[in-house]
């Protein structure tokens, strides 16, 4: 529970859109099921006194938070709106944004970023599933019926692939914390340094499943910022450079970001690196 | 997307950066009506999206007279299998020094940084590797800023003119305009009339391609671009494995799996989350229209796929190649019931199909 627990008031930005209402209600019957408060407001400018999935809707972040106790929201707000989005709810004082929407411009999510920082609130995403703590908290849209509580947290760059390995592990019958993913854009607010700082701080923690992919080295910084025992598996190694892997993000550019270098960097510095999802469980059980 | 240099000069000009004189040709008979504005020696450049473009042979310096003929020579030189559609003609600036600049985003601290070198015009990572730290200098400040602070252009610049200051301040402004991932002098050179921007180069982030007013991006295949209009974020490979998946790292990851186990994939298809019958159907016969794919892996998992959409649409694809498919998600079993009777085969892990492909494949 390292963004939040049961307790936590959840407003979606974006509430009457497709992907919103279709998530508040997902959010909400999970919340049903393990005791939560789940989404508690809605907001879409212009949208304001509608109802989705019986949650109220409002036209501003500012609105909601007068007439409801929330925290923190979760964003479905398309592209080119999602920078403007986020800035809204930072200025509201909200302290924590999920930032679901893939495509956002990387200029508006870099200015976004760097106002949301300087009003002291938290960003994950953009172009992320959110973050589950099973039996907890869900935030944005995991599947989370693959998942069961337990002390090893998951940090992942990816969507389908984090549901892959929480499979995997509970399968195994090893359970999960929190499993957060940052999101595939070469921008995003929350890294693999800042959650793992997160995670030490966590009493229910105690071993952390890193996910990465080519693109960028925030894989190799996360992992020497931690003491927290780690096992990783880094998607890609097939990847040819300068083609974008589905991910803005996922990108070998000017010979730097490839899946070999930063296996060969991780293992250098004695982390147990993954050559398949499915060894994940089996290097996992020798930490605990 | 990326440039030509021709493009991102015209940008860099409208931003107030001094550019050379100099037209943009379709075909070399076309560059005579514009002889009349060139003094003695021009350069002859082909508009080709490469690198090292320089020391392929794609840049000629020749006098005014034979500038025809060195037009018509490029417009049939390949460099890197690829043939200019067009040709910038400038004139020769009388350079006293090159210098190197780019605009880039830095993952690590979110923020835009400045590089910049004393000497340009050469491979940048060579200056980089060979000079040390005071040879390329790195700078970053904060994206809310308009343009570059007083203070950083000082450090920026060294004992570089300060004449570079404006140029720079300009190229932050192209920048943040064009929506641009990178945006490069090399050189930026400094002469007896000023500086000028003698090369440039600009990234457009595909993420703002239509706010660009760009519609159709370039990088792509004709097959990629039907992916893309699609929705899918599709890559061409040269194996015989397709692969279809969705999410971006599970695809990754099952290509990955594939090389693994000693086999070659032909394609990355991520078709996004929460596929139906029609676009799974669209998918499949996009990546069985691959000419060297002989099977196709299905890889989907995801709480919001339902699998008997998924099994409908393989099953409309009718294409001839074998299938083999992994569903995880809703409707699981009615899924797998439609497949068994129409005899598709599915298997139940990633690895079990990625096996089973590559046997075939090999096969």
């Amino acid at each position: 529970m390292i963004y939040g627990d049961h307790t936590t008031g959840i407003i979606v930005q974006g509430a009457t859109g497709n992907q919103g209402a279709f998530h508040i209600n997902l959010m909400n019957q999970y919340a049903k099921e393990t005791g939560g408060r789940g989404v508690v407001a809605g907001v879409t400018p212009g949208k304001g006194g509608q109802k989705v999935h019986g949650v109220p809707v409002y036209n501003s972040v500012r609105e909601a938070m007068a007439e409801n106790d929330a925290s923190t929201s979760v964003l479905f707000v398309p592209g080119f709106a999602a920078g403007d989005s986020i800035m809204e709810a930072a200025s509201a004082g909200i302290e924590l944004i999920t930032a679901i929407t893939e495509g956002i411009p990387v200029h508006d999510t870099m200015r976004a970023l760097a106002f949301a920082r300087m009003e002291g609130c938290t960003v994950i995403g953009p172009n992320c599933p959110g973050t589950l703590s099973p039996g907890e908290l869900k935030l944005g849209i995991m599947p989370p019926h693959l998942a069961m509580p337990g002390n090893v947290g998951i940090i992942s760059r990816s969507g389908t692939l984090t549901y892959e390995v929480i499979n995997e592990l509970t399968r195994a019958g090893i359970g999960q914390s929190t499993v957060v993913g940052i999101g595939g854009d070469p921008v995003i607010g929350q890294t693999f340094t800042d959650v793992l700082e997160r995670f030490e701080a966590d009493a229910q923690t105690k071993a952390v499943v890193l996910i990465g992919e080519v693109g960028g080295n925030l894989e190799e910084e996360g992992a020497t910022s931690t003491d927290l025992p780690l096992v990783t598996y880094i998607a890609g190694i097939s990847a040819p450079p300068e083609k974008r892997m589905g991910h803005a993000g996922a990108i070998i550019e000017g010979g730097e970001g490839d899946a070999v270098s930063k296996i060969a960097r991780l293992r250098k510095l004695g982390i147990p690196v993954a050559g398949k999802p499915s060894d994940i469980p089996a290097l996992v059980r020798e930490l605990l | 997307m990326k440039l030509l240099e021709f493009e991102a000069k015209e940008i860099f000009r409208n931003n107030g950066i001094p550019i050379p004189e100099g037209v943009v040709i379709k075909s070399p008979d076309e560059l005579r009506r514009h002889l009349n504005g060139f003094t003695d020696e021009v350069v002859v450049k082909s508009q080709v999206d490469v690198g090292g473009r320089g020391k392929a042979g794609g840049i000629i310096v020749t006098q005014k007279a034979d500038a025809v003929e060195a037009a018509r020579h490029l417009f049939s030189f390949p460099i890197k299998g690829l043939i200019p559609k067009a040709i910038l003609v400038e004139e020769k600036l009388p350079i006293d020094h090159e210098y190197y600049v780019s605009i880039s985003i830095d993952r690590t601290t979110r923020q835009p940084m400045i590089l910049f070198a004393e000497t340009g015009g050469v491979d940048i990572e060579e200056t980089a590797r060979t000079g040390g730290p005071e040879a390329l200098r790195r700078v970053g400040f904060s994206p809310l800023l308009s343009e570059v602070p007083g203070f950083l252009m000082r450090q920026i610049l060294g004992t570089a003119p300060k004449e570079l200051g404006p140029v720079i301040n300009n190229l932050y402004k192209a920048f943040c305009a064009s929506d641009a991932l990178l945006a490069e002098i090399n050189p930026l050179v400094t002469t007896s009339r000023g500086v000028f921007a003698a090369d440039a180069k600009l990234i457009i982030d595909d993420n703002a391609l239509i706010r660009q007013g760009i519609t159709a991006n370039r990088d792509l295949t004709p097959r990629e671009r039907e992916a893309e209009e699609n929705g899918f974020s599709y890559v061409e490979l040269e194996g015989s494995i397709g692969v279809i998946g969705n999410g971006a790292g599970l695809t990754m990851s099952t290509l990955d799996l594939i090389q693994h186990y000693d086999g070659k994939a032909a394609n990355f298809l991520d078709v996004g989350g929460g596929a139906g019958r029609e676009r799974v159907m669209k998918a499949v016969r996009l990546v069985a229209g691959m000419p060297d794919v002989k099977v196709i892996v299905v890889n989907l998992l995801g709480g919001i796929t339902r699998c008997d959409e998924v099994a409908k649409g393989i099953i409309d694809a009718g294409i001839d190649q074998h299938v083999i498919t992994r569903l995880a998600g809703t409707n699981e079993e009615e899924g797998k019931a439609l497949l068994a009777k129409n005899g598709y085969q599915m298997l139940d892990t990633m690895e079990d199909v990625v096996k089973q492909a590559v046997k075939e494949a090999a096969a």
